[in-house]
């Protein structure tokens, strides 16, 4: 019997194209924008060499020691600038106007910068100059209190930078911040799953739908019909999120860190949270149909936009300011578990997200279960 | 006039729907003008980068270095715990995380070979400028001590402030700006497509669905009124529909950001939008005459506006979109919208050369509009011939 109710549901649910439409094609499309809108973002946060000009005066000619470090900054992988020298500053000029250069210098009795606006390429050039001339005036310095400095070998000790940072990675994973866009698109897609559970206690209470009223006819213990119908709605949307999670991974590549297992765990754990959060709502509220859509609607769009999805900022806005919102909001929860196991070495954040998603499924199953037991129906 | 009476009765009823759109949007417009749109400094100010630093040591160096570190970074303070400066790297709090290790600051005097850690967002511009700062400094200091072997730290501290006190003259050559440059304006006009074309399918598209119900469309055909006339204050009331969507939403950014407004870019920012309302106004009317029924329309909608919004630039600048996906969105009027809007944005002279390109993109979305409008009678056409 299990299995033939089981089997029914399945068809009817899957027949419901609207519900196809929202928690699988429209999350998959919203992926694929997501990926066409933010693919360059990073780029512009990497750094290229500047674009710079010296202008190449009397003075650039005979300050060899200023076009030793200028063009020395300039050659090989690591370079700064893409050093063009211009002949007069008119030329400087006409580049710095058609944006051919960020800026120019020009050197005469103080070291000059010529830009065209404020910038951090702006500042990486000006930062450039100052050092140049702190180092002239730390020589100049020097050679006055110790005037045998110069013959130890003090330019050469300058010309020889040394390194003092090492770069370490914070973690195995890089910081690429566009990726918790798509955790939080997969959290909403599981918690649209609310309309699966919804729909489910609908056609379970006889006094809602039509339905309802004729699967409570026949002689089956009604929590055996309910469960079956649980599972069948919850087949459905897991295999819903395996897609969109495969067609994130593999069709746009999008990066879940190596723990795959786990991965498809937290996708089930959060189709379950999308179905028991429906069925809850929907037994909960006892008014029309619209009521229940709204609120499932609200909360799920609400919970996406705190946990980052239309503003990633928001996310750790309201982990730093308002830490109780982000551990009750279940977007949320199941977007910091796909951040953690991308992110983090260890699995102790992502064990507290899904330690809170189980206290919440049981929550709502148990509650359902407490509302929808035992209701038995005079007339109807 | 039965049929435009009964078409705003429609629309009234179908308000809640298409002011959910207006509302949304009124919010992140206002967060918007509450924080991103920056005043413009006059002169040139040095760009400030977001570093953490976690000193293990307390030197007098540490400290002098901290103090010459803030000139060219906003020092944030985060709690020593992985996790949290993961987050804080990850969410762009920071761009640089530098630790110094104990026992640096001698290291450094005595020519050894010790190396601060720093954790950065890889390869990153901030990366680059920060380091800068960070080994001339330590540089510096390594010199001194060599050369000066009898100095202090605290000497070797005030030496350096003196060193580095010194900041190189910048001129700034700009050219004109264009008051709307970057404005809220600007950022206002470009959401707009999504909000008027959202509320422009759900009013003018349910309406016309509605009205092509066959016995709706039938009942209304057997009445003494002309075909014509019918069709024409159906037109009426989606124009009118249209137009006062258009005028609410500009009203409010005339109260968001009044300083706009006496400028003559704001004229064409309006004729733009004006046009935009127009191509989006005869696609929700092709929608309408091709929906059957009312069940798909949130979705359509929901399509319809998001896609063209996200690939056009609205919601990310046209700039940081691949090429491809702009030969893509080049497709639809949204594109050619914002890309007049961007150009309007820094208009400083309004001769035929800057204007042109300009006026192209307004004429593609009246192709666009006009091209709606066909197809969308061709379709009617069809649907009534094959009805009767």
């Amino acid at each position: 019997m299990f299995a033939h109710i089981f089997l029914y549901r399945f068809k009817c649910l899957i027949r419901d194209r609207q519900l196809v439409f929202w928690t699988l094609v429209f999350p998959i499309l919203l992926g694929t924008f997501f990926y066409m809108a933010f693919f360059n973002l990073n780029n512009d946060e990497t750094f290229h060499p500047i674009d710079a000009a010296v202008v190449n005066n009397h003075a650039y000619q005979h300050d060899a020691q200023f076009k030793f470090v200028i063009e020395h900054i300039s050659k090989g992988k690591k370079r700064l600038f893409n050093l063009k020298v211009a002949s007069t500053q008119k030329e400087a000029d006409s580049w710095l106007k058609t944006n051919k250069v960020k800026g120019y210098f020009t050197n005469g009795e103080t070291l000059r910068l010529t830009v065209q606006e404020s910038g951090l390429e702006q500042s990486i050039m000006k930062r450039f100059a100052d050092q140049y001339r702190t180092d002239s005036s730390a020589i100049k310095s020097i050679a006055k209190e110790n005037p045998k400095a110069l013959q130890n070998g003090l330019l050469s000790d300058l010309g020889k930078q040394q390194s003092y940072v090492k770069e370490i990675s914070g973690g195995s994973a890089k910081p690429n911040n566009v990726l918790n866009y798509f955790y939080s698109l997969i959290a909403m897609a599981c918690l649209y799953g609310s309309f699966w559970g919804m729909k489910e206690v609908t056609d379970i209470q006889a006094d809602v739908s039509a339905r309802a009223a004729r699967v409570n006819i026949a002689p089956v213990h009604k929590l055996k019909a309910f469960i079956a119908g649980s599972m069948a709605a919850l087949l459905i949307l897991f295999s819903e999120i395996l897609v969109l999670l495969a067609y994130l991974h593999f069709g746009l590549s999008i990066d879940f860190g190596p723990r795959t297992g786990y991965v498809v765990l937290t996708a089930l754990l959060g189709s379950m949270l999308g179905v028991s959060f429906g069925a809850f709502i929907s037994a909960l509220v006892k008014k029309g149909e619209g009521l229940k859509v709204a609120i499932l609607l609200v909360i799920s769009m609400v919970g996406s936009f705190l946990s980052g999805m239309m503003f990633l900022n928001m996310k750790y806005i309201i982990a730093q300011y308002v830490p109780l919102l982000s551990w009750v909001n279940p977007v949320n929860l199941l977007t910091d578990a796909f951040y953690a196991l991308y992110y983090y070495d260890s699995l102790h954040r992502y064990t507290l997200n899904m330690t809170m998603m189980v206290f919440f499924i049981l929550l709502f199953c148990g509650g359902t279960y407490l509302i929808v037991r035992r209701r038995k129906y005079a007339s109807l | 006039m039965p049929v435009f009476k009964l078409s705003l009765k429609i629309f009234r009823k179908n308000w809640v729907a298409v002011s959910i759109y207006i509302f949304i949007f009124l919010g992140i417009a206002i967060a918007i003008s509450a924080n991103s749109v920056p005043e413009k400094s006059i002169g040139f100010s040095q760009e400030k980068a977001k570093v953490a630093l976690i000193s293990e040591e307390k030197t007098p160096l540490t400290d002098g270095f901290q103090k010459e570190l803030s000139k060219s970074a906003v020092l944030i303070k985060l709690p020593d715990q992985t996790e949290k400066l993961q987050d804080a790297l990850f969410f762009r709090k920071v761009t640089y995380i530098l630790r110094i290790p104990k026992g640096f600051t001698q290291s450094v005097l005595s020519g050894g070979s010790m190396q601060m850690k720093k954790t950065v967002v890889p390869n990153s511009v901030d990366n680059a400028y920060v380091d800068l700062s960070v080994d001339q400094y330590w540089n510096l200091a390594r010199i001194y001590a060599k050369h000066e072997p009898g100095i202090s730290q605290q000497q070797l501290v005030n030496q350096l402030k003196t060193n580095l006190s010194g900041s190189t003259p910048v001129t700034i050559k700009a050219h004109e700006q264009a008051k709307t440059a970057n404005s809220f304006s600007m950022y206002y006009f470009n959401f707009l497509a999504y909000t008027l074309s959202a509320a422009l399918i759900m009013g003018v598209s349910t309406l016309m669905v509605v009205m092509n119900k066959r016995d709706i469309k039938r009942r209304n055909f057997c009445s003494p009124l002309r075909a014509s006339s019918i069709n024409g204050q159906l037109i009426l009331a989606n124009l009118l529909f249209a137009l006062s969507a258009w005028a609410i939403l500009i009203l409010f950014c005339f109260i968001l950001d009044s300083k706009s407004f006496g400028t003559q870019n704001m004229v064409y920012f309006l004729i733009n939008s004006l046009l935009f309302t127009g191509s989006m106004t005869s696609l929700s009317y092709l929608i309408g005459n091709l929906m059957k029924n009312l069940n798909a329309m949130s979705a359509v909608c929901n399509v319809l506006t998001l896609g063209p919004c996200f690939i056009s630039g609205v919601f990310v600048p046209q700039e940081f979109l691949n090429d491809t996906v702009l030969k893509i969105a080049s497709f639809t009027p949204t594109y050619w919208y914002v890309q007049a809007n961007t150009r309007i944005a820094k208009l400083t002279q309004f001769g035929w050369p800057e204007l042109s390109p300009i006026i192209q993109s307004m004429a593609l979305l009246l192709a666009f509009g006009a091209a709606f409008i066909t197809v969308s009678l061709v379709v009617g056409k069809r649907k009534n011939l094959m009805n009767e």
